[in-house]
């Protein structure tokens, strides 16, 4: 659905997104992680046709977003960090005039999308009047009426209250399950990512430094528990082969490279080390993602 | 789909309530300026003028002859005052918005979308200036008398002296508005050229702004006469050749050449800038 082929983008001599090469399959939910200025609204500009690649291949459906941008962009919609509408005109008449940049749009799909966001009685009066809930209501409604395949959301709970945010994440559910949506999700709540996504990609100053699954990104940790009746003795053993570098707080190990969870076990029953419980420790996406920010600014 | 964006575009320029500032002014200043005339010794100073040249002053001292005083000041100062503000806003006012990310993010060309936003402001500009010649004569009306036209200009390179009947005098008035239009297309398409650079909306319009009084100062300075022709606002004040007797046409058409020529140029070079240009928020 998204396919980014080794993607640079250069400001004025800055390289803010370096050989970026992304691919998000039909149905997925997408997380794309990153600090400020880490590239993530570029390379969504770039997805968008709004920013220029300087080299690198960016399509979406199938279409190559540069040479044939309204093909591209004809079954996508998306939502920018505080959406901006005409606030003097009311959320019916927005509606009516994003949609005619995509398609000729029908009132009863504004009122049907209008019903499905839950701006039912409020459509007609001005977007000034309304709260953030309403305007991010009103960015999905706008998003949704050119019926697309793809969403894309740049930082949707920016400005949200935890209800607010509650309730995005649970409209963001809905699209994916009640429409199916393929949804390639930014966002600085990791928390949200954590809880939406199922493959997540993270920039870090321009460069991809992980892509994969969020059960991988998880399990990711150097760290394993060893639940052992003799923990000190069987970090001894292991040490001595070679298995693990390091110990930590009574209860972890730190494998060698190269070396599994599988040898520590073998290694520890040949030496009649009882072992009542041995994996590696799932971490948060939080951990993993400062972890990994970390490790890559070492 | 194209006149569903045009008119969509229409609904957002009459959704602001600053489109309607030009309008509001040029309604305030002819009532003033009609004060003016009744309470000063206008008609005392225009009889002379008249009578001096052996006219009948009384034929002349009409609704065409204020309405078309009344009309020349504003077109000089406050038209491409409003015009340049909604020209300046058309592309930068939504990029400083957010608006533009918006549109931007659905499947129109940049080149479509100017060229939309581009054809709304002429129409704006249009009834702007339709509206402002046709309450100056009828304002005009309801305190002076329907005789005929009376037409004095003065300056370097364009003078005129001329009287019509209030027939002729009237059409000529409403065949000169079509040359004012052409006018104020050409300031809205300077502000738009600019709207389509990384500026904000008020620096769009300020540059517009500055180009046409930039070129009125050198085109006054007495060693740039015989260069008059390299100057837009030479060009602009060609509407009121149309009163000479007779009547420049083969200058006025060159100078509509080329103010079409001017606008052609600023739409081109900010659809270049605008197609370039990455929008980001």
């Amino acid at each position: 659905m998204i396919s980014l082929r080794d993607v640079h983008k250069r400001f004025r001599g800055r390289m803010a997104v370096e050989g970026l090469t992304l691919e998000v399959p039909r149905g997925e939910v997408f997380g794309l992680l990153g600090h400020n200025g880490a590239g993530k609204s570029t390379t969504i500009g770039m997805m968008l046709g709004q920013v220029w690649p300087t080299s690198g291949e960016v399509k979406l459906c199938g279409h190559d977003v540069t040479a044939h941008r309204a093909r591209a962009l004809r079954k996508v919609g998306a939502i920018f960090e505080a959406p901006a509408f005409y606030d003097y005109l009311s959320g019916w008449r927005n509606l009516q005039i994003l949609s005619h940049y995509s398609a000729p749009t029908s009132d009863a799909r504004i009122s049907e999308v209008i019903e499905w966001v839950g701006l039912r009685g409020r459509e007609h009066s001005n977007v000034k009047t309304y709260s953030h809930g309403m305007r991010a209501r009103l960015a999905i409604a706008q998003a949704l009426l050119p019926e697309p395949e793809l969403l894309i959301l740049d930082e949707p709970g920016s400005g949200l209250d935890p209800e607010g945010i509650a309730e995005m994440r649970q409209t963001i559910i809905r699209l994916h399950r009640e429409i199916g949506l393929t949804i390639l999700l930014s966002s600085h709540l990791l928390s949200e990512v954590e809880h939406l996504c199922s493959r997540i990609a993270v920039l870090n100053r321009g460069r991809k430094v992980f892509d994969g699954r969020i059960a991988e990104a998880r399990l990711a940790s150097d760290r394993v528990l060893l639940r052992t009746s003799d923990f000190n003795t069987a970090v001894e053993l292991l040490r001595v082969r070679g298995i693990i570098s390091e110990s930590k707080e009574g209860q972890y190990i730190v494998l060698t490279d190269g070396r599994s969870i599988a040898d520590a076990t073998r290694a520890l029953v040949e030496c009649g080390v009882a072992v009542d419980g041995i994996w590696r420790e799932e971490q948060t996406l939080e951990d993993f993602y400062l972890n990994l920010v970390k490790s890559k600014a070492a | 789909m194209f006149f569903s964006q045009l008119k969509n575009e229409l609904w957002k320029l009459a959704g602001k309530k600053r489109t309607y500032i030009g309008f509001g002014v040029f309604v305030a200043a002819q009532v003033a300026m009609l004060i003016m005339f009744k309470r000063s010794r206008w008609e005392s100073d225009f009889e002379r003028l008249l009578g001096g040249n052996g006219y009948l002053a009384s034929e002349y001292i009409s609704a065409l002859t204020v309405g078309i005083i009344m009309i020349i000041p504003q077109l000089s100062l406050l038209l491409p005052l409003y015009v340049t503000l909604i020209g300046g806003d058309l592309v930068a006012k939504e990029a400083e918005d957010g608006t533009l990310r918006m549109i931007l993010s659905r499947p129109i060309s940049r080149m479509r979308l100017l060229a939309v936003k581009w054809l709304a402001g002429a129409i704006f500009t249009t009834a702007l200036v339709i509206m402002l010649g046709i309450i100056a004569v009828a304002f005009a009306r309801v305190v002076f008398p329907w005789k005929g036209l009376f037409v004095f200009f003065d300056q370097p390179g364009i003078r005129t002296f001329s009287l019509f009947q209030a027939d002729e005098g009237l059409r000529l008035y409403a065949l000169s508005q079509i040359f004012v239009t052409v006018n104020a297309v050409t300031m809205l398409s300077l502000a738009l050229m600019f709207s389509c650079f990384n500026m904000k909306p008020a620096t769009a319009t300020i540059l517009a702004l500055s180009c046409l009084f930039a070129s009125t100062v050198v085109e006054h300075i007495p060693f740039f006469e015989r260069y008059q022709n390299w100057f837009i606002t030479h060009h602009l004040a060609s509407w009121i050749w149309i009163f000479q007797k007779p009547t420049p046409w083969p200058q006025i058409m060159q100078s509509e050449v080329i103010l079409a020529a001017i606008i052609a140029t600023a739409f081109l070079v900010g659809a270049i800038v605008f197609q370039m240009r990455d929008i980001k928020s």
